[in-house]
């Protein structure tokens, strides 16, 4: 599933142009140095919305990040994930309900 | 036997396309001090459960405690030769916002910029580059073959340099990738 698809499927908020990218697998965390050791094509669902995350989920070139529990991102950091590519993406619920949503949606 | 088998292993990983894959990963935190003497920076990985703040006489040094952020180290392992390059020398990597032409970490990343491609620096204990040593070039050889592992479709390029290619620790306004924000969750 691409995460352009995903967004309208959820009825996800985009925060940026969402690039038409790949979702290879999910992956769920709140900390820098936890993802770090993930690979490519994950779609990050966090509560995290600071730029040391963006430069983290380039590093290891993530398909898009989902916010839970309505957290919305502050300007640079929208500024540096659209420079990365990085599609920003928020869901009001919390991140227990995004993940049985995409299990729903057959994300595994 | 033992000397023929070591000898075999190096030359598999001579001719091994290495896929790396992280390993012996330990969590902890990244602390900086500064030496209010000689104006000097270090940094060192603690893996305790409260990272130390105490101020410290070490020779004509006096390291007072600047900060700590939650961070990761780790090490590469081959999945196909086994061969391990260790990291110890890599306290944490920091991504470069371009804001010192200057600065040898911008430079490598290309005026202008080749597209697609960011810069990363491996961070190093001797913040201040006082003695000269830094992460190794085995290091830094093995950390770009890691990132650049599964990129070739995507148009991204990761360089990782060491950080001793940086112009100065003070100005240097680059995000440092470790765990920040953990008390604003809520």
């Amino acid at each position: 599933m691409k995460v352009t698809e995903l967004a309208q499927k959820a009825g996800l908020k985009a925060f940026n142009a969402i690039p038409d990218k790949e979702i290879r697998g999910v992956y769920i965390s709140d900390m820098v140095s936890d993802i770090i050791g993930i690979r490519e094509g994950n779609l990050l669902v966090t509560l995290q919305t600071h730029k040391n995350l963006i430069a983290t989920a380039n590093l290891v070139d993530v398909a898009g990040i989902v916010f839970c529990r309505g957290k919305v991102p502050a300007e640079d950091v929208v500024a540096l994930a659209e420079k990365a590519k990085i599609g920003l993406l928020g869901f009001e619920g919390d991140t227990w309900t995004m993940a049985k949503l995409l299990v729903h949606l057959g994300l595994t | 036997m033992a000397h023929a088998s070591a000898g075999h292993r190096r030359d598999v990983s001579a001719s091994c396309r290495h896929r790396w894959t992280m390993t012996h990963l330990r969590p902890g935190y990244l602390v900086v001090e500064g030496c209010f003497h000689c104006r000097q920076r270090t940094s060192f990985f603690s893996t305790e459960p409260v990272p130390p703040i105490d101020d410290y006489r070490e020779g004509d040094h006096f390291w007072t405690h600047l900060g700590d952020f939650q961070a990761s180290v780790f090490d590469l392992r081959c999945e196909r030769c086994g061969r391990e390059v260790p990291l110890k020398d890599v306290l944490a990597i920091m991504l470069c916002l371009r804001c010192d032409p200057e600065c040898g970490v911008y430079k490598a990343g290309g005026e202008p910029p080749a597209a697609g491609t960011w810069v990363y620096a491996a961070l190093c204990a001797n913040t201040s580059h006082v003695s000269g040593v830094c992460v190794s070039d085995t290091g830094i050889q093995a950390l770009n073959e890691y990132f650049n592992a599964g990129l070739e479709s995507s148009g991204k390029r990761i360089v990782v340099v060491p950080c001793r290619l940086r112009r100065s620790v003070d100005k240097c306004q680059g995000v440092v990738l470790a765990d920040v924000g953990l008390t604003e969750l809520y």
